[in-house]
């Protein structure tokens, strides 16, 4: 990635090469100094010609000031152009009394979009300098509407003044260039999230969703053609302005802004929706199982002064019925299941407290992305099972074995969080004690990170393999694919569900954690409504909403959040902090920090031992939740909460909960009905095309042997069609027999031919599966015990370890068993390995990525950006061309000869296997001549992993030493 | 924030009070201070809460987390800064609040030790003098005058915040000094009286003008302003009326505590007028806060015993279960002066004051009551319980409260305020009124 930008007039005639083109400025990075621009503003040389624009209006004319200023700002821009000025700087500095400043964005992007419309654009950049950029997301506006580059003359100012004080203890240049190499970091985050890898395609991209501004304004300076919701117009913005303007040179002056609570609630701060009287309300509500107390919650919630949610705008139409004859608390409670938070994330207890509680009222609780101990699979208490039935399978595959997979009743792919959208987890390596890194595979203290991308999905037909894959591991279990809201989320969502996912999670951006990073709190994702009407009308046009199920969640925490949701057609809700709170969170937003006070979110024992919260708490929390929705029902005339899913047409809008600002709304979109006889909610089920797989002939064809641990042998012709093959038959052995599986050897299966994708994966212990002939993509994914070996047919003509014999992303999140590849394989080999052992003869790009256990060797050449983001496990790759240094990512790793006796014996086994398995002939070939070859292999070891061997080492010695002095 | 486990290592730590056999003989402060470092380590214990219950608790909405950063750092004029801007008066809470703030301090939710936040405003505020971050500036007059009738600290924050707007402000009070009940009614061992006058000093630099010794006929306001703040507290204390009430030797509470404050500042008392509890046997009738401060005032008088009785049950020890975090607890508390020595009883009604024969109190007799709770789930019924016995003493203090004042409704131009408007408060509710009274005259005289 890079940030790295070369500004100035683009040549008019690029297809004629010659040296105008060259007259541009190259920026490391697109903030810049007050001297950097003072240089750019002097360059005195041929071609280069600056000037500066002030960003200025009159705030004594209103709203008619800001668009005559506009107007003029883009015509003043376009004489610059035609004066042949390459550089405009567009600037605040002028402010005073009567000059306030235009809002940076709206000025930029408005001069941007003119200059594009008089094709004018590309002969200059735009520079903007002004006092309003402060956070990581102002400049990345800026970017994304326009700009070439920026200088937040004030946070240099500001970082000056604390330099003078003494509050920051280094040098201005310093301290500058640490504030510059923050935004910088930011601005690569939120470029990677939006999969953008180069500032110069981010420049202009407007990749951004606005929520509350109308249609008009967007149209007119934004250059985008339509809005969700409308709302202000540059009247409100230059009302805003002017009064902000006018507090600055109010009279008295304070020395101290105000502190408007952005992050932590303030009285006199901004609105947070999570108010001290709520949480205690709801605290002393649920612990004292006061339903009274309960509605004194939802009505502090209900009736907040000024609206925070789209969703607080709603009433709905009301035509009473008998409560009795609404559908019982019962039926409704198991509608809303518990949000995914990783058990990780979340101490032990909270997490166990959780799933006791949704078990106990029968619905359903999140495993989070981090897996689970299989203690809990099975264990219970006071006879309620302590297993969640939602098992989350994200990027990171953390944690995602068969044996996990077949203890869920739902699995949820998680595609993105709504707090977060395009990030993947982390989890710190403090957090990561000895049962965490068991139930994720991985080790003790060392830091856990999800990739961005599953990389077993880049499109819909991928996700459609791994809903797929994991139907057949659990044919039981329901696939939920988890999305976030944001626009264009319909059509996503239409595809995953012709991907057959059996419930479609719209993730919305108010359900944040305190851990997520603080640019992502207020910036990223957008409301669960859009999303979600969206969604709803995007599936009914499709024919597809009565196939599927609709989940959302964002803070939903009172009866008329799930009946609005439910209008906007959601058909269960999720929950997450408001469990938290039941449970004790006091919002002390340290989650990260793993300091929680209240012994949830943390995994140090001392403050575990702090937690408070029961599960009766929370199934008195669910149970008031649905006895105030079956009120609302019986408000509204329902018997069945089923009849009410996707009636946006009972909710109607209270405008009287309309200020100045909030007046532009248009709801019209979000209420919009879609005109077609098609279902408008769940009344069928997906087909999954499970019925005739190869693994039905495996598992009859097993039965004897797997009932009682007899060996047996198969042989089978398999083509690119039969996808997924063992899935389905590891699933039911590892239903019997846990993760111990079957005595090694146990089923042998042999297949010849081309095997589709997915071969081998979730391959139970106990399952050995020979392939000869080819395979496609993610063989091996999850592995979990089996042994695969695939290798050319015996009388091939041509080199094995020459040709590719198996596609790409082998090994994906695979925790234990072993791959033998007699020949090379595709990108992205072992990626997310954390525990599987494998031989192959060559790799693509990116092998070893992400990887935090097990080996991998390689018997040849590997590719690009080899062990990126490796954290553990090692890998020995014959290094023939005596280049691989050049193709590794040295990030986090070392290389090093094969020194240690244990690890040459190792690597010597492993290699004499592959041998024996595959018959290779290279393998053959090395072992005639070992302690030659031998020395031409590399090891790599991740940096974190060789202090954990290293203190394992000297844990043994120290052991040994032990034992001497106690046998004297 | 400083250590995000500080909560966990460093313990709370009290300044603590004066030994007893000590501060009984005089009047001075009882509470003590912590050196620069430890109350600096003190303020690092705050976890800079995403929700902080303590801001939300205190009326002022001080904004604890904020200075309690900065005193951690060390910027001892930033948290001056911080706290000055939502308290105007951070030297009185920090010595006489009840500290709702900690009482829903999250720490004291989850490891029954609250961040030590009064004594931390406290000693902001006397770095504030100490080192004169607090220097007395002159404000743009706009030419509009407001009287503010009544010292106490409810008028003398919206003094405060008026004159900062720019209006002339005059304050009027019937006593000789300024001060209110502070000065007047709290003892000089919980808030010495220096306290109030660099204060009253530091108005007077400000430009504020007061007008002491003056009593102001709220029907008859005097002319020449543009608003008033009415800010006249409560001054009709709650009376007892059972037989034997005009016997010698029953006082009001400020009777004796005010007059005490008075002498201590050099005023003189002639044999007659002198409320003194010196070798009597003291029987104080109320137990909240005032009744109190009449048993540390009795201590430092040597009265021969002090016996405190209170109509209400004995509240719980620690822990309340109907009133939980973060609300404030109706639990048992005692404070320094019951720390000094005292009986105290509960669930006891007064029947009458017996007579010694020579027209002084010689006891009270009292009974025993139990507290029903009502069948309408209101509030619990008090039944007698024919339980009887005397109380012996010479000398009976009531301290039951004070009245809240019948004031014709104020309007146009006129401002209630502080206690006078509330009824019998808290300093820091008092404070808090003012700021808000002076909000209200300002938009009421802005576009005047
Ligand atoms: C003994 C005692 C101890 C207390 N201890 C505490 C404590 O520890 N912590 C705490 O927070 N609170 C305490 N309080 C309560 C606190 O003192 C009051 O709530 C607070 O002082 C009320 O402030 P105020 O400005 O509204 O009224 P006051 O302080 O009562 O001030 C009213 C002022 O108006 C003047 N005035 C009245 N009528 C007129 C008139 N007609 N013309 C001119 N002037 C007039 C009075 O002289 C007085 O100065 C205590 C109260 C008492 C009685
Ligand atoms: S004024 Fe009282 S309640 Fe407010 S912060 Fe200070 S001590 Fe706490
Ligand atoms: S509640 Fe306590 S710990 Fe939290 S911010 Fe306030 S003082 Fe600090």
């Amino acid at each position: 990635m890079s940030l790295t930008e070369y500004i100035g007039a683009v040549g008019m005639n690029i297809l004629t090469p010659d040296s105008s083109h060259c007259k541009m400025v190259r920026l490391p990075q697109p903030v810049i100094t007050n001297t950097e621009l003072d240089t750019l503003c002097n360059i005195r040389y041929k071609g280069f010609y600056t000037e500066k624009l002030p960003m200025l209006f009159d705030p004594s004319k209103g709203e008619q000031g800001l668009s005559d200023a506009l107007e003029e700002l883009c015509r003043e821009a376009e004489r610059s152009v035609d004066k042949g000025i390459n550089y405009i700087i567009l600037t605040d500095r002028g402010l005073d009394k009567d000059h306030a400043a235009i809002p940076s964005l709206l000025a930029v992007s408005a001069i941007h979009h003119y200059l594009v419309s008089i094709k004018k654009r590309v002969q200059t950049a735009l520079i903007v300098e002004s006092g309003e950029i402060r956070e990581v997301m102002h400049t990345a506006l800026l970017l994304g509407y326009g700009a070439s580059a920026v200088n937040p003359y004030m946070a240099f100012a500001v970082i000056k003044e604390q330099v003078d004080k003494g509050t920051l203890q280094m040098d201005e240049v310093t301290a500058r260039h640490n504030y510059i190499k923050a935004v910088d970091k930011g601005l690569l985050k939120i470029l990677s999230k939006m999969g953008i890898s180069t500032i110069r395609s981010y420049r202009g991209a407007k990749i951004f969703e606005s929520v509350g501004l109308s249609g008009e304004l967007l149209a007119k300076y934004f250059g985008t053609v339509s809005s969700s919701v409308e709302g202000i117009t540059l009247k409100t913005i230059a009302r805003d302005a002017i009064r902000l303007h006018s507090q600055a040179f109010a009279q008295p002056q304070t020395d101290l802004l105000p502190m408007v609570g952005q992050y932590a609630f303030r009285k006199d701060g901004i609105l947070h929706a999570w108010t001290p009287e709520a949480i205690a309300t709801l605290q002393i509500a649920t612990r004292e199982g006061s339903y009274a107390k309960f509605k004194d919650f939802t009505s502090i919630v209900d009736s907040r002064k000024e609206p925070l949610f789209l969703r607080d705008f709603f009433t709905f139409k009301q035509n009473p019925i008998p409560i009795e004859e609404v559908e019982p608390e019962e039926e409704i409670v198991k509608r809303f299941v518990g949000g995914a938070m990783s058990f990780g994330a979340l101490s032990d207890e909270a997490h166990e407290t959780i799933a006791l509680a949704l078990n106990k009222l029968g619905s359903r609780s999140n495993t989070g992305e981090g897996g689970e101990d299989n203690a809990r699979f099975h264990g219970t208490k006071d006879g309620v099972s302590l297993n969640s039935k939602v098992k989350q399978v994200a990027s990171g595959r953390f944690g995602v074995t068969t044996e996990y997979l077949v203890n869920a009743s739902e699995i949820q792919i998680k595609v993105a969080q709504g707090a977060k959208p395009g990030e993947g987890g982390q989890l710190p390596g403090y957090k990561v004690n000895e049962i965490i890194a068991r139930t994720r595979h991985s080790i003790p203290g060392i830091s856990l990170i999800s990739p961005p991308p599953h990389h077993d999905i880049y499109s819909i037909e991928d996700l459609a393999q791994l809903i797929f894959d994991l139907k057949n591991v659990n044919p039981q279990a329901k696939i939920s694919v988890k999305l976030v809201a944001e626009s264009g989320v319909g059509t996503i969502a239409a595809g995953v569900a012709k991907a057959k996912a059996d419930l479609i999670i719209i993730s919305g951006a108010e359900g944040g954690t305190g851990a997520s990073p603080i640019s992502s709190i207020r910036y990223a994702g957008v409301s669960p409504e859009i999303g979600l009407a969206e969604t709803q009308q995007t599936l009914i046009m499709n024919n597809l909403r009565g196939a599927v199920e609709l989940q959302t969640d964002g803070q939903l925490k009172t009866g008329k959040d799930i009946i609005s949701m439910a209008l906007l057609g959601a058909g269960e809700f999720a929950f997450g902090t408001a469990q938290l709170i039941v449970l004790g969170c006091v919002l002390m937003r340290k989650c990260h920090s793993n300091n929680c006070p209240m012994g949830i979110a943390t995994q140090d024992p001392e403050l575990r031992a702090r937690f408070r919260g029961k599960a009766d708490y929370l199934v008195n929390f669910y149970t008031f939740l649905a006895r105030e929705v079956r009120e609302y029902l019986a408000q509204m005339g329902f018997r069945r909460f089923q009849d009410i899913i996707g009636r946006s047409d009972l909710i109607s809008i209270d405008t009287s909960k309309m200020d100045e600002k909030t007046s532009g709304l248009d709801f019209s979109k979000l209420l919009h009905r879609v005109d077609s006889p098609a279902a408008i909610s769940k009344c069928r089920d997906q087909k999954h095309n499970i019925f005739t797989v190869l693994d039905r002939e495996l598992i009859e064809a097993t039965r004897y042997a797997v009932e009682n641990k007899q060996p047996v042998s198969l042989s089978y012709e398999i083509v690119n069609t039969n996808r997924t093959t063992g899935a389905m038959l590891s699933g039911h052995i590892t239903s019997k027999y846990g993760s111990e599986g079957l005595p090694d050897g146990t089923v042998n299966v042999t297949f010849k031919g081309s095997a589709g994708q997915s071969f081998g994966a979730f391959l139970a212990k106990g399952v050995e599966f020979r392939l000869e002939g080819e395979a496609n993509d993610y063989i091996g994914k999850s592995l979990s015990g089996g042994i695969i070996s695939v290798f050319p047919p015996a009388r091939s003509p041509f080199e094995a370890s020459e040709n590719t014999i198996a596609g790409n992303t082998i090994l994906y999140g695979a925790t234990s068993g072993k791959i033998f590849i007699c020949g090379k394989a595709g990108e992205r080999f072992a990626v997310r390995n954390s525990g599987a052992i494998a031989v192959v003869e060559g790799t693509s790009d990116h092998c070893c990525e992400y990887m935090t256990g097990g080996r991998v060797v390689v018997l040849g050449e590997t590719g690009r950006n080899f062990a990126a983001g490796m954290s553990g496990g090692l890998a020995y790759v014959w290094d023939k061309n005596r280049n691989f240094d050049y193709y590794c990512n040295m990030d986090m790793i070392e290389l090093s000869l094969i020194e240690e006796k244990a690890r040459k014996e190792e690597l010597k086994a492993l290699v004499e296997e592959h041998y024996r398995r595959t018959g290779s002939k290279l393998a053959a070939r090395m072992l005639a001549d070992w302690n030659h070859y031998l020395e031409e292999f590399i090891q790599v070891t991740p940096i974190e992993y060789k202090k954990v061997l290293q203190e394992e080492a000297i844990r043994k010695i120290q052991q040994k030493i032990d034992n001497v002095q106690r046998d004297y | 924030m400083g250590d995000p486990k500080a909560f966990l290592t460093v313990p709370r730590q009290e300044a603590g009070h004066r030994p007893v056999y000590e501060r009984v003989c005089d009047f001075s402060e009882v509470e003590q201070v912590l050196n620069e470092g430890e109350r600096r380590l003190q303020a690092s214990r705050c976890m800079d809460c995403g929700v902080p219950f303590c801001h939300w608790a205190c009326p002022l909405g001080n904004k604890a987390p904020e200075w309690q950063d900065a005193i951690y750092h060390g910027d001892w004029e930033l948290a001056f800064k911080l706290l000055s801007g939502t308290n105007d008066f951070p030297e009185f809470t920090g010595r006489i609040c009840p500290a709702l703030c900690e009482k829903s301090c999250v720490l004291n939710h989850c490891i029954d030790a609250p961040v030590t936040i009064r004594e931390d405003e406290c000693s902001v505020m006397e770095k504030a003098f100490a080192e004169g971050y607090i220097k007395p500036k002159q404000y743009e007059r706009n030419g509009k005058k407001v009287a503010v009738i009544g010292a106490g600290p409810a008028g003398l924050s919206a003094a405060t915040r008026l004159n900062c707007l720019g209006y002339e402000v005059s304050v009027y009070d019937k006593m000789q000094k300024a001060g209110g009940l502070v000065r007047y009614g709290i003892p000089n061992f919980k808030l010495d009286k220096y306290i109030i006058n660099r204060r009253v000093d530091f108005m007077t630099q400000e430009g504020i003008n007061f007008i002491c010794g003056t009593k102001i006929d709220l029907e008859k306001l005097p002319e020449g302003y543009d608003a008033y703040v009415v800010a006249t507290g409560t001054p009709q204390a709650r009376d007892l009326d059972i037989p034997g009430r005009d016997l010698k030797g029953i006082h009001f509470a400020l009777e004796m505590l005010s007059q005490q404050n008075r002498i201590l500042e050099g005023e003189k008392f002639s044999q007659k007028e002198t409320v003194s509890a010196k070798g009597k046997k003291v029987l104080v009738i109320g137990g909240g806060d005032t009744g109190s401060d009449c048993i540390g005032t009795c201590h430092r008088q040597e009265s021969l015993d002090v016996t405190q009785i209170e109509i209400m049950p004995q509240p719980p020890k620690d822990f309340n279960p109907a009133t939980p975090w973060p609300y404030w607890p109706q639990v048992l508390r005692t404070s320094t002066s019951h720390e000094e020595g005292c009986t105290r009883r509960w669930s006891l009604t007064s029947n009458k004051f017996l007579d010694d024969g020579k027209g002084n109190v010689r006891g009270v007799e009292v009974e025993r009551v139990e507290w029903v709770p009502s069948p309408d789930g209101g509030r619990p019924q008090m039944v007698k319980t024919g339980e009887k016995e005397v109380i012996e003493c010479d000398m009976v203090l009531l301290a039951m409260g004070f009245l809240k004042p019948q004031h014709p409704e104020a309007g146009g131009n006129v401002f209630l305020c502080g206690d006078a408007k509330t009824g019998a408060s808290l300093v820091v509710r008092a404070i808090a009124s003012g700021r808000q009274t002076a909000a209200e005259v300002d938009s009421y005289l802005k576009d005047k």
